[in-house]
């Protein structure tokens, strides 16, 4: 009895039966093949026992006894679960608070960012789509035919808003809507104002909150309703309802009283306007007019059918209507007539004419959406860099969890909720910051009024949703993927290599360069631009000139003496429209060829005044009779233009009347430099009066004499609204434009820098702090500060020279590009703007690693070696 | 009336754990039948069968008597559960039953053989 337990079953045999035997089963049978083992072993010798023993094995290998993976459904919590998840993430967070604070800072900016850019594009995408009924009203549009095809137009004839509403029970209100801007008389003030007139439905058919009074105030047609803006413009703090005010309207004055004030529209509404006002208020309804000019007055029609009410339920009225139409007016038949859909409106936009909708301007939307997708990508990338780094300190973690049965789809779980909570934050503050900053600079800056109205507009709640869930996948989906793909043995054991030099996080760092260069590219070429710009030779001379407005043309000889006998005034010139007010176009024959070119009508002194550069034959005379019937003075570009040479005999003519060139001047521009030098003819008009007074000032005196100008002009027209400016001004709005663009390039430059630096920086001191080991002991060893350095550095210069390559080449393009499209006359993407987006990326990498090394070349490397 | 349905080796193993009562075990099983029948029985083949029985409610067992042979290993004990005592019972009168039809073997030569 005692030798036998020399002898054990063969091991293998032994090893196999436990790999295949279900738990439950394998204690039963290991025990019976042993007994069978020593049983044998006994009566048979030790060969035999062991043959046996695997023969045992083998038979005992049959399905019932093999072990399988069975689904247990165990009872499990939850909710418990993601409250300790929340738990460690939070502790986790505050555990590293410089780099938690790049992540949450960075993605907060980006949030802010993207909610302005998203602002402003809802803000021409979701126009009026707040309106409650906005799926239960249509406009009314008419389709013709005319010598290019079909056209569908907006508007339709007056007296057919008051027919539909007789005639079928399905409209529940209807409304005209007619855009107006006429001058507005409050006290001793004057100003041009948006008006609607529109009927009392509207107020029904829209609603809109109210700041004052309330909604049927139309009802009364001597009463109006004021956006909040002008109600504060108008009155101040005091109460507006009940004050008085004029509109001027087709020449007559009509007064009115407030009678309600809307709440701030934050450039949702549909329409734009200061004011609405009862159209049965003004003289221009067609009540009083005979039947055929009723119908030629067109305007836009709304109308608000029933809940439920289909359309095409109303064809046949429609069509009954058109009919009716085409018998009062058979000149222009209507092809039909129908409704379009509220919600439509916007994807109408160019081919509707005359709609409520004409404009879509991608250009600033995309400039926007392309510069926050910017900013989120470099947050973005800074998170997922920072969070796979932050991960292989976490190793142990994941290693014991997975080692006591965590499954990978929990360990996924847990990251992405803790990258759920950074995310929200990031939200939270993101708000914050976009309504407190980012959106009063952009309202600005774009001229805009658009808020954060988180409790009226669930569009932006949707976007908020959206954009959690997206940057949640985007930054935590690749690092919980990876860091929970790594099998426990070899994080246990600590084999497991992870993150400082991976290919991924170089190659994330690359692409933040790029962007980094390709922002710093922009903002600089976009500043060098406008400084050339500013400094660019408008071909004449700006200085001491005023311009003033000729409302009417009866007064217009008085003020041109008035003005004269000012004492700074030096000469006085008229002319129809100005050099920097858009210009008119007119076609040219000369040759049998038509051109066109931009047309300027003035008094023959007009080029003197500004004193235009002549370059070839002579200025205008204004003592010849000959010169205001027949001369006419062209541009340089003119003369290329139409491959000219001086002198020119032949004569052009322009509205079958005959001209001569009698001289030629330099190229000078009349529009803002987004438009190149068009070929320009000014002609010496013999026209007694104009609708602009270009005046000449003594050297100096302009800017002071403004007044003493207005003054003057007030005597003459009293009531009308003054538009002068000086001649030096009128870019002003241009460059205010571009001034604001370059803010948010420059903005967005730096904001790039500051991301690109602070992931950097987090990158760079999370790896330093791993590593202070080796570089303690090579410090031990005697490598010299250099090789250290350099050692360090070296990464971070390959990935600079990979970024300044791709980001210099792709900037080159995309910036010219962009440069193109936004000016004629530009700076182009040179040396400069290149050099200094590469340098500036270079010096700021230098900082942020150069600071770290700093720190690791003063460490004492005795102290972090015995630390363990 | 419930039926059993039993196989020829499970109404043996059924009857061995009976006779062995408190003993039985795969390795007893097995020695038993040998002893008893002659017959020899692949080990494997009676736990499937003790377990089967057991999933049909004829057996109940518990664990226990671990022994050095086994390596320290507890035993599976079966032992006769009321419905696997019936089984048999009821078995073994349909045998009698069968048995007492059959004809006596007399030389009866009205078959034409």
């Amino acid at each position: 009895m005692d030798t036998k337990f020399k002898h054990f079953p063969p091991k293998w045999a032994d090893r196999f039966l436990e790999f295949y035997c279900a738990p439950t089963k394998l204690e039963q049978i290991q025990g019976d093949a042993y007994e069978l083992f020593y049983l044998n072993l006994e009566e048979r010798g030790f060969a035999y026992a062991r043959f046996r023993f695997w023969i045992h094995v083998l038979s005992f290998f049959r399905w019932s006894n093999i072990k399988r993976t069975k689904t247990y459904e165990y009872p499990s919590n939850p909710g418990a679960m993601f409250k300790s998840y929340l738990k460690i993430g939070c502790r986790n967070l505050l555990k590293q608070k410089l780099t938690t604070f790049i992540s949450v800072f960075g993605l907060s900016l980006a949030v802010a960012c993207s909610l302005v850019a998203y602002l402003f594009i809802e803000q021409i995408w979701f126009k009026g789509m707040l309106q409650p009924n906005k799926d239960e009203i249509y406009q009314l549009t008419y389709t013709v035919e005319e010598a290019d095809g079909k056209v569908t137009y907006g508007t339709v004839a007056e007296p057919i808003a008051e027919l539909l509403a007789q005639e079928f029970s399905q409209i529940k209100s209807h409304t005209r809507v007619r855009q107006g801007f006429p001058v507005l008389i409050h006290k001793t003030d004057s100003y041009y104002q948006r008006v609607i007139y529109v009927d009392p439905g509207f107020m029904e058919m829209f609603s809109f909150r109210m700041e004052h009074g309330y909604a049927g105030a139309l009802q009364e047609p001597n009463q109006v309703i004021l956006t909040y803006e002008l109600a504060e413009k108008l009155f101040g703090d005091a109460s507006p309802i009940g004050q008085e005010l004029s509109l001027v309207i087709e020449g007559k004055e009509v007064q009115y009283k407030v009678g309600g004030v809307l709440q701030k529209l934050n450039d949702m509404g549909m329409f734009n306007f200061d004011l609405l006002v009862n159209f049965e208020s003004i003289g221009f309804s067609s009540d009083k007019l005979p039947l055929q000019e009723a119908w030629n007055a067109e305007l836009w029609t709304f109308v608000h059918l029933e809940e439920g009410v289909d359309p095409s339920q109303l064809k046949a009225g429609l069509h009954g209507l058109k009919e009716n139409q085409n018998q009062i007016n058979p000149d222009k038949p209507y092809l039909s007539l129908d409704l379009l859909r509220y919600t439509d409106l916007v994807y109408q936009i160019g081919k509707i004419e005359g709609g409520v909708r004409d404009f879509l301007g991608l250009g600033p939307q995309i400039l926007l959406g392309a510069i926050s997708l910017f900013i989120l990508i470099l947050a973005v990338f800074n998170y997922i860099n920072i969070s796979i780094l932050i991960a292989s300190r976490r190793l142990k973690e994941i290693g014991v969890r997975k080692v006591i049965g965590g499954k990978r789809g929990q360990l996924i779980a847990q990251f992405l909720s803790e990258n759920l909570l950074v995310c929200l934050l990031a939200v939270v503050l993101g708000c914050c910051l976009a309504f407190f900053i980012l959106l009063p600079g952009f309202n600005q800056i774009a001229n805009k009024s658009l808020s954060l109205d988180l409790l009226h507009n669930p569009y932006i709640w949707t976007f908020l949703i959206g954009l959690v869930v997206f940057i949640t996948l985007v930054s935590g989906l690749y690092p919980a993927l990876f860091i929970s793909s790594f099998e426990p043995i070899r994080i246990l054991k600590g084999n497991q290599k992870i993150g400082s030099k991976s290919m991924l996080t170089s190659f994330l760092l690359t692409f933040q360069f790029v962007l980094a260069i390709i922002g710093i590219v922009a903002g600089v070429a976009f500043v060098q631009t406008n400084r050339i710009n500013g400094n660019r030779d408008w071909g004449y001379d700006k200085t001491d000139k005023i311009i003033v407005n000729v409302p009417n043309q009866e007064e217009y000889f008085t003020l041109k003496d008035r003005l004269l006998s000012m004492a700074s005034v030096e000469e006085i010139s008229g002319s129809h429209g100005y050099v920097g007010s858009f210009p008119a176009e007119r076609e040219v024959s000369f040759q049998d060829q038509k051109y066109k070119v931009d047309y300027l009508e003035a008094e023959a002194n007009y080029s003197s005044i500004l004193d235009m550069k002549l370059k070839l034959g002579r200025l205008p005379d204004p003592d010849k009779i000959s010169d205001q019937r027949e001369a006419i003075l062209v541009n340089n570009e003119f003369m290329e233009d139409l491959g000219l040479i001086w002198p020119v005999d032949a004569s052009f003519s322009i509205d079958s009347l005959e001209y001569r060139i009698i001289g030629v001047v330099e190229d000078f521009h009349s529009v803002y430099f987004q438009r190149p030098i068009v070929p320009t003819i000014i002609r010496a008009s013999g026209d007694s009066t104009f609708n602009y007074l270009t005046l000449k000032m003594s050297p100096g005196t302009a800017v002071s004499a403004m007044d003493l100008v207005k003054k003057n002009w007030r005597e003459s027209f009293p009531r009308e609204i003054f538009e002068g400016q000086l001649q030096a001004d009128v870019f002003d709005r241009e460059q205010q434009d571009t001034k604001g663009v370059q803010k948010i390039l420059l903005f967005a430059a730096v904001l790039a820098v500051l991301l690109s630096a602070m992931g950097l920086y987090g990158l760079v001191s999370l790896n330093m702090s791993s590593r202070l080991k080796v570089f303690s002991l090579r410090k031990v060893f005697g490598a010299s500060q250099e090789q250290l350095s350099f050692g360090l550095l070296r990464r971070y210069l390959i990935i600079w020279m990979i970024a300044s390559v791709i980001g210099g080449a792709l900037s080159y393009f995309v910036i010219s590009l962009f440069l193109d499209s936004f000016f004629a006359f530009h700076s182009g993407v040179g040396a400069l703007s290149l050099g200094v987006s590469l340098l500036l990326l270079l010096l700021v990498i230098f900082l942020t690693v150069g600071g770290q090394i700093w720190k690791v070349l003063n460490t004492n490397p005795a102290k972090v070696l015995k630390a363990e | 009336m419930k039926r059993y349905h039993l196989g020829e080796l499970e109404e043996l193993i059924l009857l061995t754990v009976g006779i062995l009562d408190q003993e039985a075990y795969g390795v007893s099983v097995l020695d038993e039948i040998k002893r008893q029948t002659g017959r020899k029985v692949n080990i494997s083949a009676i736990h499937t069968v003790l377990n089967r029985l057991e999933g049909k409610g004829f057996l109940t067992s518990q664990m226990g008597g671990a022994t050095e042979e086994r390596g320290g290993r507890r035993k599976r004990l079966f032992k006769l559960s009321g419905t696997g005592r019936s089984a048999i019972t009821e078995i073994k009168e349909l045998r009698n039953k069968l048995y007492d039809q059959l004809p006596p073997l007399a030389l009866d030569f009205s078959h034409g053989y």
